[in-house]
């Protein structure tokens, strides 16, 4: 199991469509993918469910933890952390 | 057994079987049998199916007008359709407890609503409206297969429990199938209680948590006297129910069957009843319960979801005759429009809400806004076609023009520069009218301490209880949290209706009382005692308190008024009235030797 932090850049956070491409990328790995709040790890949502993902909340600047859990973890980490990093490919606002 | 306490809004007692009603969705609770969990399954996943294909077609025809990026929401509308959170979890619940799909979907949805509620800002609300737009397609395509009827027949008799009851829902409901109703918000003067009066349903508010407690198809007893819901009575508590609403039965035949006409008080006193409606078919109930006129015809019920100046002189002139000429030789108060902005723009008449917000939390229309007279002022077409239509009418019997919620003489003479301009304008096509008095409703505190410079240029008051209480006590009726505060027996209110009569004697302008408050047997007699002695309120509550004023001698009612206003709290003030007056104590919206009030404990 491996997991990061990484912090929500992009000017709306985790919307619906930054949530649905998290959702496709995640969908694309075998791995289990967790997610969660930073400041409060208690509640940890599928990665790959968008309604959870909504859950989070995640505004801009927060600060999200990804877990992955399974054959192809290291990847799918990578892949995912590049892909909030980058604004979910958001419009540069 | 289990009773829940709540707030008795509509006296009466019924019971029968819980038909169960979520107001954002509008959904029944139904119970399946195990057989038929397999088929709610179907028609869950049928419409899960259906409304993916139809969000397939939309995403492609939105990428091709509107590009990949506006697309890319239905993209992931069509990834909520499949989240576990969602479906899914419905058939779950759809197993474990049971029930109809689309109350299964309700369920899942609220479950998330629930988690979203606890983060609440903006960002997020906009998130669950992405939600609910999913969860109402998906609903919507249960709806064709919900038609061909699945198990319980929802048009049997039932006692209706809600979360919330929006009026414009209540006003639909039939009484023939309605036995009583229990919701968990709401007070005494919600608009859908003041209905649920007027068509005889027993009824109780402010019932919390109620919908989480019943079971389908449970038998739940609404007891609208002492304001309780009871689930699974006991035979015990049927038996007494079964008394006191034949009790009820003989004595209203009694009070049906003889003449309509004025009451007098034992000394001698006459005291006049009118009635509250707001639709043509309460004529007859009305008359039926002795009212002697209409005095207060409430016509935002007529707009439905019209916009104010959608609605032509032709269709309401019909309507204001017809109640004018049914009620002849009696007079007819009409109100003018009172809607706020949204429901004058075709927002739908009378109070309601529109869905998302969390449980137990209400806000009436915009009290302190822009509404009624206000509105009216500013949508200066729609009210003279209002007025015209009224002056019209008035050519067929007594109408009174009534506006409401005015706060200065300034609002006063604009109306009626507006009369003048529609009379004026009638009078050119040839048609000679007769005079209509204006009056002017006192509810707001402002017109109340200036009805002696209102009365200079109205012809005519009536105190609107309901809205003049929770202006003078700052208390939202709407809002569960402090209805019971809410509390008409406050000494201010006493105080203030006193102020308004002794204002307007010096001009001998009638006052009459048109909120619910004089639907209370005790508050009625205060009332009285200050002066108060024309009446409006709804049909059903007519016939008792024609019958409780005959009893009284308004000596007494007035020296207890007198005692009473100088008492410092609203229970002593009841206390007196217990006292002063043995009879309330087995009046049957009494009890325990004391007239029901919220505000009371």
């Amino acid at each position: 199991m491996l997991e990061r932090t990484v912090t929500i850049r992009n000017a709306l956070g985790m919307h619906a469509r930054a949530a649905a491409r998290f959702v496709h990328a995640a969908g694309g790995f075998q791995c289990r993918v967790t997610v969660a709040r930073e400041e409060r790890g208690d509640r940890r949502v599928d990665g790959k469910s968008i309604l959870g993902l909504l859950l989070l909340a995640a505004s801009r600047g927060v600060v999200i933890r990804i877990t992955a859990d399974g054959a192809d973890e290291d990847e799918a980490l990578g892949s995912l952390c590049r892909l909030v990093e980058a604004g979910f490919g958001d419009e540069p606002c | 057994m289990l009773r829940i306490p709540g707030l008795p809004v509509s006296p009466g007692v019924a019971w029968g079987p819980a038909a169960l009603m979520l107001h954002r969705h509008s959904a029944m609770r139904r119970g399946i049998a195990a057989a038929h969990v397999e088929r709610e399954l179907g028609r869950l996943d049928t419409a899960k199916e259906t409304s993916a294909t139809q969000l397939r077609a939309i995403h492609a025809r939105v990428s091709q007008r509107a590009g990949a990026d506006l697309a890319n929401l239905f993209e992931a509308q069509l990834l909520m359709l499949d989240d576990h959170l969602l479906v899914p979890r419905a058939r779950r619940i759809v197993e474990s407890d049971r029930v109809n799909a689309e109350w299964a979907l309700d369920r899942a949805f609220d479950e998330f609503c629930a988690v979203f509620s606890e983060v609440g800002d903006e960002y997020l609300r906009e998130r669950r409206g992405d939600v609910a737009d999913v969860v109402g397609r998906l609903r919507r395509n249960l709806a064709p297969a919900a038609a061909r009827g699945a198990g319980a027949d929802p048009a049997a008799p039932a006692v209706l429990v809600a979360d919330e009851l929006a009026p414009s829902v209540a006003a639909q409901l039939d009484p023939a199938s309605i036995l009583g109703l229990a919701f968990e918000t709401g007070s005494r003067t919600h608009h859908s209680a003041i209905l649920a009066r007027s068509l005889a349903i027993p009824a109780v508010a402010g019932a919390a948590g109620v919908t989480l407690h019943i079971r389908p198809g449970a038998l739940v007893l609404v007891d609208g006297d002492a304001g309780e819901v009871v689930i699974d009575p006991s035979p015990e508590v049927l038996d007494e129910a079964r008394v006191r609403r034949e009790r009820r039965a003989t004595s209203a035949g009694l009070q049906v069957s003889r003449p309509a006409g004025p009451v007098l008080t034992a000394d001698g006193v006459t005291v006049r009843f009118h009635a509250n409606i707001e639709r043509l078919e309460e004529i007859e109930t009305a008359k039926a319960a002795g009212a002697e006129g209409v005095g207060l015809f409430r016509t935002e019920f007529l707009l439905g979801d019209r916009a104010v100046d959608a609605f032509d002189e032709e269709a309401q002139y019909r309507v204001y005759r017809e109640v004018v000429e049914r009620m002849a030789p009696h007079t007819v108060t009409i109100r003018t429009f009172d809607v706020d902005e949204s429901q004058a723009a075709g927002g739908g008449g009378g109070e309601r809400d529109h869905g998302a917000r969390p449980r137990g939390i209400g806000l009436s229309r915009g009290s302190l806004g822009l509404r009624a007279i206000r509105v009216s002022l500013g949508h200066r077409e729609a009210f003279e076609t209002q007025l015209r239509a009224l002056a019209r009418a008035g050519r067929h019997g007594a109408i009174r023009v009534l506006l409401p919620f005015v706060s200065s003489v300034d609002e006063l003479r604009d109306a009626r520069a507006a009369m003048r301009s529609a009379i004026h304008e009638v009078e050119e096509t040839g048609q000679t009218l007769a005079v209509m008095p204006v009056g002017v409703m006192i509810e707001v505190p402002a017109a109340a301490l200036t009805v002696d410079l209102l009365a200079a240029e109205a012809d005519f008051f009536s105190i609107g209880t309901n809205d003049l209480i929770q202006y003078c006590l700052a208390v939202d009726r709407a809002d569960g949290r402090v209805a019971g505060l809410f509390d008409p027996l406050h000494p201010a209110i006493l105080r203030v209706i006193r102020s308004v009569i002794r204002l307007a004697r010096p001009r001998r302008r009638p006052v009459a009382l048109c909120g619910e408050m004089a639907a209370d047997p005790g508050a009625l007699l205060l009332l009285l005692g200050l002066g108060v002695t024309e009446f409006s309120m709804s049909p059903a509550a007519i016939p008792e308190a024609r019958g409780l004023v005959r009893r009284v001698t308004m000596g007494d009612a007035r020296r207890a008024a007198v005692r009473a206003v100088s008492l410092p709290t609203s229970a002593d003030i009841a206390a007196l009235l217990a006292a002063r007056f043995p009879a309330l104590a087995s009046w049957p919206t009494g009890r325990d030797g004391r007239p029901h009030m919220e505000g009371q404990p």
